[in-house]
């Protein structure tokens, strides 16, 4: 698992927001090379079955989750986001993406439903490599995972 | 006409919806298959059912396969719009009995263009 699945990941999530949350290219760019802490972290992910079963995470802070999920929604700029919309909105960027990747991937045939949860720290398992972005200038973060044997709970 | 539009995601129906009814559809919703099925036997006559892959409760394959088990559906035309971009996934849900597949993500014009090849709006110029 290399930068350049990396690099395939990144043009699907910029594919993604360009199609479906901007309605435009442009907005979803490179960052730094390494991710600041977020604040209030809103992690979504799902687990993609196979031999050597893998997790795609996506992450960002609960206010851009909620501009995220604003956008998705086609909700007015300021309008309240339910914590609901927000799960499931994550949580759909997080299936689209992984079941993007899961398309590149032999040999892994079923994709796990999402998983979103709000704060605290990552999931076990070992990071294979993370990608820094920003969408519109906030911080969000795409990275794959090993899963490990006791998350078989979340397959 | 009229679609049903079925996924587990909220956001992703309101995308799919609002694309649609640009499209001058009337949509209906459902967030799993079996949900999909009560609307159906409702027989509010819908034309075209766009059709989420991975659901819980039952699953858009099974949808599929339950629709086209249903002689008097036979007339609702079935889209795939799904994460699953597998040549064997296509295969599957072809032969099961979709009509079409999308492959998220997707933009309004790809949507376009696959109800286009279905008959289902009038051929057109794409932005």
């Amino acid at each position: 698992m290399t930068e350049t699945m990396g690099d395939h990941v990144v043009a699907i999530a910029q594919d993604l927001f360009s199609a479906m949350v901007d309605g435009e290219p442009g907005h979803l760019a490179e960052g730094p090379g390494h991710p600041s802490p977020l604040s209030e972290p809103v992690r979504a992910w799902v687990d993609i079955r196979g031999e050597r079963p893998l997790r795609t995470l996506v992450a960002t802070g609960r206010d851009t989750a909620d501009r995220i999920t604003r956008a998705l929604l086609d909700l007015e700029p300021r309008e309240d986001v339910a914590t609901a919309d927000v799960r499931d909105a994550l949580g759909e960027i997080a299936n689209v993406i992984g079941g993007n990747v899961k398309g590149l991937l032999p040999e892994h045939p079923a994709l796990s439903l999402p998983v979103v949860v709000f704060g605290g720290s990552a999931p076990d398992g070992v990071p294979l490599w993370t990608r820094s972005l920003q969408w519109h200038d906030e911080a969000l973060v795409v990275s794959m995972w090993d899963v490990p044997v006791n998350q078989e709970e979340y397959l | 006409m009229r679609a049903l539009v079925i996924d587990d995601s909220r956001a992703m129906r309101r995308i799919v919806s609002r694309q649609l009814e640009g499209l001058g559809f009337t949509v209906d919703e459902a967030g799993d298959g079996a949900q999909a099925l009560e609307l159906l036997e409702a027989g509010a006559g819908h034309h075209l059912a766009c059709v989420d892959w991975n659901m819980p409760v039952m699953d858009g394959l099974a949808f599929v396969k339950a629709v086209r088990a249903r002689p008097e559906w036979r007339d609702v035309t079935l889209m795939m719009v799904t994460t699953e971009s597998e040549h064997d996934q296509i295969v599957r849900a072809l032969a099961a009995g979709a009509h079409e597949y999308l492959i998220k993500p997707f933009t309004p014009d790809a949507l376009r263009g696959k109800l286009e090849l279905l008959g289902l709006v009038p051929a057109g110029e794409i932005a």
